[in-house]
């Protein structure tokens, strides 16, 4: 069985002890270097009562290399594109091992509440976001309500 | 090689789909497609969506097109691109499910993989499209019976259920797993129906069941049938028809891992290893492999390409093994040294890399770093013998199928003088078995040779292949010391890092950085206050 490294088993456990509050972090039955996530929609945001699923995984040189993280419910964010993959500095150049699964996800959730159509991975919509922002809104939520909400 | 495209390298450049910034992809497109109309491959979103014989064409086109690729740097094949843009909307993607459905044929090695990574890299669906797909296949215990007639069109709906399953594990899985649905797939679990579509509806079952309360819900169901049918199908393990022996694979792996039954002993606790001293190394193995109890078969259900080592090492002399393939996809075997790295999700395994040679008989290729060179032998089928022999001494490895050999292979010593492991890895769905020399070779080589099983050592709890939640239970009883390093845990925190004095790391993390992960100033001096 490939070993699992302690600092996994640490932040696993203290994960599913002191959870985040708005997002919810399981690990695989069968994986424990893949995490089901859920995190919810920041209030005042466009996301603001949506549930959105993603994925996590910890690579083998984790905490060396960053986690990976997707989306995998339909989000319309200037930063996030249509598979999903996140354009945030922390899960590239700015990672750094005392980062942890935890901090990684908050910042997802803090990108929810301020998109940065500078720095855009979804050309269409960051551009959108940027020539008209009340439009870009609108998508947002009805995407939010569309993909995200239960019915 | 595995098959694997959007991932890695889209990530790094950062866009969207090609749609208009890559001239190589254009002129890519151009070369293939100069005898077709234009707009038949076009790009970008589609607007609506063609009717349902273009999807088929495109569909069939990929599947044919999928197994003479081999490099994972080129892009996609012009109609596997198109694909992903007519399902980037909904109607679009539902056509594409149908289609696959439709016309996939039983007889393609490739069938099942290609459905899995076409759906894997396609948009995800929405919760309503996926819905709608489960209401167009109008699942039940009826049309399990009734789709006896179509068993290729069963199979594929069972492995588009497993690979929506699995990408929408979670809330949305719930829902598809309707009452109906799970009528389907037992349904389908008679020993009655094609062992094809027995075998996906189990795999289909297994990803269900990666939540939990789906997980919950089917063995509920499978207690209240007067016999478990996962059950009685664990008896096909050792059945000599091909795809029947897979279903028994498969069936003792789920009741294992995770249908698991209050009367039913773990097969690793009932498994006779007495006999074997090389197997799989259940701790040198990419995350998702599923191996045998006796540690010497294994099978791949992920769509990532999944790899393995053997226990036991070859320094010098002449080694060999063989292989009886189970399934006629791709795998690629070989030898490997420890330098040889999984990168499963990125579609790399053995023979992808400057340390690993692998046979790939699906493909008909030798690969070594990552390159291939064609072999002139038929497809390997089911029931084919694969022999790995390693020659330190002259330092050439000779692949042989049915002992029919290849010509000698060189290439790795150039990297590797000694540490080699017999390996391999995966794509999806695939299957075969290990003969480290527990049982006598079927090809053996005409040269003296030593095997693993004469050479190689176990200890008792090396020889056990542990389900992983039992696995997983003992490593999470583990506690962590107070003192310990903050990024590993696993050595104590003993150096202070200068001139940003920050504390709390090990030498061994710390000599893997170039910066202090607290505040980000470069690491001028480490001082080990334990000395």
């Amino acid at each position: 069985m490939a070993a699992l490294p302690r600092r996994i088993i640490k932040e696993t456990q203290r994960l599913l002890q002191e959870p985040v509050p708005g997002i919810s972090a399981v690990p695989d039955d069968s994986n424990a270097r893949y995490f089901h996530v859920i995190v919810t929609g920041p209030e005042d945001s466009p996301f603001e009562g949506g549930l959105f699923k993603l994925e996590l995984f910890l690579p083998e040189d984790y905490p060396m290399s960053a986690p990976k993280v997707r989306f995998i419910t339909k989000i319309y964010h200037p930063n996030i594109d249509r598979l999903g993959r996140i354009c945030l500095d922390i899960l590239k150049d700015k990672w750094s091992p005392a980062l942890q699964i935890r901090t990684v996800l908050l910042s997802i959730q803090a990108l929810l509440s301020a998109p940065n159509p500078d720095d855009p991975l979804a050309n269409d919509v960051a551009e959108l976001w940027k020539v008209n922002e009340a439009e870009a809104i609108r998508n947002a939520k009805e995407w939010t309500r569309r993909y995200a909400m239960d019915n | 090689m595995g098959i694997c495209w959007c991932k890695e390298k889209h990530e790094e450049s950062e866009s969207y789909f090609p749609q208009s910034n890559n001239d190589n992809i254009d002129n890519a497109i151009q070369s293939i497609t100069s005898t077709v109309p234009s707009e038949y491959y076009l790009e970008g979103a589609e607007k609506g969506c063609p009717d349902s014989a273009t999807v088929d064409k495109l569909v069939l086109e990929t599947l044919g097109i999928i197994g003479t690729l081999v490099d994972n740097e080129q892009e996609p094949p012009p109609s596997m691109l198109r694909l992903h843009n007519i399902a980037d909307n909904e109607e679009g993607w539902i056509q594409v499910v149908k289609s696959m459905v439709n016309v996939i044929p039983m007889t393609d090695p490739l069938g099942p993989s290609v459905i899995t990574l076409l759906l894997d890299d396609c948009p995800l669906p929405s919760r309503e499209s996926v819905l709608k797909v489960a209401t167009m296949f109008n699942l039940s215990a009826q049309s399990a019976f009734a789709g006896r007639v179509n068993a290729p069109m069963q199979r594929n709906i069972c492995v588009v259920l497993g690979c929506i399953a699995e990408k929408l594990a979670g809330p949305s899985s719930l829902g598809i797993l309707s009452e109906s649905t799970l009528d389907y797939l037992i349904i389908n679990l008679k020993p009655d129906t094609d062992p094809h579509v027995i075998l996906f509806s189990l795999i289909a079952l297994e990803k269900f069941a990666q939540t939990s309360e789906n997980k919950a819900t089917i063995i509920r169901r499978l207690q209240n049938e007067l016999y478990c049918p996962v059950s009685k199908l664990e008896a096909w393990i050792n059945e000599e028809h091909f795809v029947k022996r897979q279903v028994g694979f498969c069936a003792q792996w789920a009741l294992d891992n995770l249908f698991t039954m209050e009367n039913r002993k773990f097969s690793y606790l009932t498994v006779n290893n007495a006999h074997i001293n090389a197997m799989l190394n259940t701790g040198d193995v990419s995350e998702y492999l599923k191996i045998s109890p006796d540690g010497l078969e294994a099978r791949c259900d992920a769509y990532s390409f999944e790899s393995v080592r053997c226990t036991a090492q070859a320094d010098s002399g002449v080694w060999y093994y063989e292989v009886l393939i189970i399934t006629p996809g791709v795998m690629q075997i070989g030898w490997a040294t420890k330098d040889s790295n999984f990168l499963n999700h990125e579609g790399y395994g053995i023979g992808d890399d400057k340390y690993s040679l692998a046979y790939d008989g699906c493909r008909k290729l030798v690969w070594y770093n990552a390159k291939s060179e064609p072999q002139p032998l038929p497809r390997w089928q089911p029931g084919d013998i694969l022999g790995c022999l390693l020659d330190i001494d002259s330092q050439q490895i000779i692949f042989s199928v049915n002992g029919h050999n290849l010509p000698p292979c060189t290439y790795v010593f150039a990297m590797a003088k000694s540490g080699f492991f017999a390996a391999a890895s995966f794509m999806s769905f695939q299957q075969c078995r290990f003969n480290f020399g527990a049982e006598p070779f079927k090809y053996p080589p005409a040269l003296i040779y030593s095997k693993f099983n004469d050479h190689g050592s176990l200890g008792p709890e090396n020889r056990k292949v542990m389900p992983r939640h039992i696995y997983l239970d003992q490593l999470r009883q583990q506690s962590v010391r107070e003192d310990s390093c903050t990024l590993c845990y696993d050595k104590k925190a003993s150096v202070r890092l200068i001139p940003c004095e920050h504390a709390g790391f090990c030498t061994s993390c710390v000599g893997q950085l170039s910066e202090c992960p607290m505040c980000r100033s470069s690491i001028h001096v480490v001082i080990d206050e334990n000395t």
